[in-house]
């Protein structure tokens, strides 16, 4: 490291200040104020004192704390906010990337090695961000006998797909993009999506490791599809709805791995299996076929394509936590609102604020967030961990698992849901 | 709006099954096939049965087309496929196309389709589902074991013990 300042002068650093505010009001003044006014014409804005807000009316509220909640309550419950934010692409987006680093450094620890350790003061927390614009600045190379239109869509196709497997997945009691009430078939519909995808950019980069990668992919991903619907079953056959905020419903008392364990664990086999993960990670072998299907992509595709396949990563692992582990089912650890704040409105010395529209969010979806994204993040540990431990295995010996044992595993996981139901011991009259 | 949909909705699905037809790639006219089948699901979206759309998705444009590209892509196109250049041919496929639709959409105008009535509220698939385990629950035990012998013969066909032991021989 070098020494941060050799000649410092006073004049330098005034200089500096006065410098840097003159940069900030210029382009607070030419960009933010025009940016901010032209977000506030789009969103849909809320209703005060009995009248509808104005952008202009929005703009001087923005500045007045009091003014500026009721705002920020509408934009937080618009539907713009969900998609893009919370339960949506921001929020599983910081899961996938934190998913990344925490890979880097658990695998590193497993080994005894020290993983990312440079970049940033603290164990190389910024990797992250430097990898990312390692990827934005490099070239995009593309092979000259590549099937140009579909190698392109492809890194996009493969993130909406992800984005949408996301959509479907309930954080918080309410708080989900798509509420269906088919999310269980929806969420098999979308990772049909996945092995189409892989096929084809496998075939479109015209080169053999994508190909034989892309094969792979495809045999794994669709021979695993069977025993991954089959598992969920169960959880049919006992909550009686295909809707997933309704499944967390059910589990209001008990846990279903509880009453699935055979289930749990078919599903998490399989999940491995579509996630590409190793043990099963043959479609990307990187001792064999360099890097399977992503050999070719470089650049930011290549950053789409790794980005897409944590937010599925992510929305598996809340799969499971939504269809086992009781969603966002938890003791309720987060503390009630204050009721004087609402009743009597803060007071600071001599002078008390009424604030209209708090608390902005309710305890349920603080207290539901919290377990969710506790459950999500120890799902997410353990299927990282296998990378630390587990060999690759063949091919024949992944179709046999497949095929063979967990296929068996899921009938015998619905003959028990069946048999619970009919001994009494759930559904009506019994403990549910 | 729906009109606006609908006529989108057709376009995709008759300019993709055109295209699924006449494009010479394979691999393009396969994903002009998938489109096609995507363009049916929203028209059950339209019909409002979701139930049947998703599972579109999920048979056809998941399960089908995968296999339908799976088989292109491990297929010389140049071994099987003679190309005929005969315009007679496709005049002639075209207008058998023509009386075809025509003889159908008059049997169908005429069966008495107009006076059904569409203001009736979906039917939940919920309801599907017990009409099948009560009024229905023979054709529900047939198809169950239909898939059951289908699943366990996946499983016969997966299990061939000679493939493997060849295999770790060599």
């Amino acid at each position: 490291m070098s020494v941060i300042a050799p000649k410092f002068k006073l004049s330098y650093f005034i200089k500096s200040l006065t410098d840097n505010i003159f940069w900030i009001i210029l382009l607070l003044t030419l960009i933010g104020i025009p940016l901010i006014m032209i977000t506030l014409i789009f969103v849909e804005l809320p209703v005060h004192d009995g009248e509808l807000v104005n952008p202009f009316l929005a703009f001087t509220m923005i500045f007045h704390p009091e003014l500026a909640v009721p705002l920020l309550k509408s934009l937080i419950y618009s539907d713009f906010f969900k998609i893009a934010a919370f339960p949506g692409l921001g929020f599983a987006a910081l899961i996938a990337a934190a998913t990344i680093f925490a890979e880097r450094k658990l695998l590193a620890k497993m080994q005894l090695r020290v993983g990312p350790f440079y970049c940033g003061k603290f164990e190389g927390i910024l990797q992250l961000m430097g990898d990312g614009l390692k990827l934005i600045s490099k070239e995009i190379i593309i092979p000259a006998k590549a099937d140009k239109p579909l190698f392109w869509a492809a890194p996009v196709l493969f993130v909406a797909t992800a984005a949408a497997f996301v959509a479907l997945i309930p954080v918080a009691p309410g708080w989900v993009v798509a509420d269906l009430d088919l999310g269980l078939i929806a969420v098999f519909a979308v990772i049909g999506f996945f092995p189409i995808i892989t096929v084809i950019v496998s075939w479109a980069a015209n080169s053999k490791f994508p190909f034989i990668g892309g094969i792979r992919a495809l045999h794994q991903m669709v021979s695993f599809e069977i025993p991954l619907i089959l598992s969920l079953l169960g959880v049919t056959i006992l909550t009686g709805t295909l809707s997933l905020s309704e499944i967390v419903h059910a589990q209001e008392n008990y846990w279903l791995i509880v009453f699935l364990p055979i289930g749990a664990i078919v599903f998490f086999i399989s999940m491995l299996a579509e996630l590409e993960r190793i043990p099963f990670d043959l479609p990307e072998a990187e001792s064999e076929i360099v890097a399977g299907w992503l050999t070719e992509f470089s650049g930011m595709m290549y950053g789409l394509v790794q980005l897409a396949t944590y937010l599925k990563l992510y929305a598996f692992a809340g799969l499971f936590v939504v269809l086992f582990l009781g969603g966002w089912q938890g003791p309720m650890v987060v503390p009630p609102f204050p009721e004087e704040i609402i009743t009597e409105g803060i007071q600071a010395g001599p002078i008390t604020v009424q604030i209209a529209g708090l608390p902005i969010v309710s305890q349920e979806m603080l207290n539901g967030t919290l377990w969710f994204t506790l459950k999500t993040v120890a799902v997410i540990f353990f299927i990282l961990i296998p990378r630390g431990v587990f060999p690759r295995i063949r091919i024949d010996m992944l179709l046999s698992i497949g095929w063979n044992k967990l296929i068996a595993l899921a009938f015998v996981n619905m003959f028990i849901a069946v048999g619970l139901i009919y001994a009494g011991i759930l559904g009506p009259g019994g403990i549910w | 709006m729906v009109d606006a949909t609908f006529l989108a909705l057709s376009v995709l699905t008759i300019g993709s099954a055109i295209a699924a037809l006449e494009l010479r790639s394979l691999i393009y006219g396969s994903i002009a096939l998938m489109g096609t089948l995507g363009g049916i699901a929203g028209f059950f979206l339209l019909l409002d049965s979701p139930f049947i759309a998703i599972f579109q998705i999920a048979v056809y444009v998941g399960s089908i087309a995968v296999l339908i590209l799976f088989t292109v892509m491990l297929v010389k196109r140049e071994l099987i496929f003679k190309k005929i250049e005969d315009r007679r041919r496709k005049f002639a496929g075209i207008g058998l196309m023509l009386i075809l639709m025509v003889g159908l959409g008059s049997i169908i105008i005429d069966s008495g389709l107009r006076t059904i009535q569409t203001d009736e509220p979906p039917v939940d698939f919920r309801d599907i589902g017990k009409d099948f385990v009560t009024y229905y629950w023979p054709a529900l035990v047939l198809m169950a074991l239909i898939l059951a012998g289908a699943v366990t013969g996946a499983l016969v066909l997966a299990r061939r013990e000679d493939v493997a032991d060849e295999q770790r021989t060599n």
